[in-house]
């Protein structure tokens, strides 16, 4: 096997690995907040890595190119989904999203 | 069987337990589980795009990728509003 078709292959391996170990994470954790966490690695390394095996294989072709805009694309809205997800989920338990009275907030201002 | 094919099966296994996060608890960890399965189904239509070697196919992946978010967000904002 060429180290060509050894790096593809273990950029594969990195890809789906992380993936399905986000599955799992979601599934496992307690409460959205826990779980919003684990869906970060399946949008950053994840695309990035499957990305970067198909530009090895296909150079920067039509494929390489549009593969390279999914992963960005991925990497660009899922912080903004993730946050807003978490405010909804904020807004469901408190009423609104901000810190309330009387909360105690590790790291924030007293 | 190509490698990109082999690796779009072990992904579809990913889809099982964002469907029980999808079916289990409140609306919001439902709504994770839906976004989690969004990203997997947009990295399966990448890998399968790959295995059938059709240029054409990454664009069913970036729709995805796109419609995904803006499905997650209109949900997160009706969540916000109790309905």
């Amino acid at each position: 096997m060429s180290p060509h078709g050894v790096l593809v292959g273990a950029l594969l391996v990195v890809g789906v690995g992380v993936t399905l170990a986000s599955c799992v994470g979601v599934l496992v954790m307690r409460d959205a907040y826990d779980r919003l966490h684990f869906t970060a690695p399946a949008t950053t390394i994840a695309p990035l890595a499957i990305a970067a095996a198909i530009v090895l294989e296909e150079r920067f072709s039509a494929a390489g190119i549009k593969a390279l805009l999914v992963a960005l694309v991925l990497l660009v809205t899922n912080p903004v989904l993730t946050h807003a997800t978490a405010r909804a989920a904020r807004v469901r338990q408190h009423g609104e999203w901000t810190i309330q009275e009387g909360e105690q907030v590790k790291g924030a201002n007293p | 069987m190509s490698e990109w094919l082999v690796a779009a099966l072990a992904l579809l296994a990913g889809l099982v337990p964002c469907g029980v996060v999808g079916l289990r608890g409140d609306p919001i960890n439902r709504l994770v589980g839906l976004e989690m399965a969004g990203t997997v189904d947009t990295l399966v239509l990448l890998l399968l795009a790959q295995a059938y070697d059709r240029a054409i196919y990454f664009d069913l992946a970036l729709a995805l990728a796109l419609l995904s978010f803006a499905g997650g967000m209109v949900f997160a904002r009706f969540l916000e509003r109790w309905i």
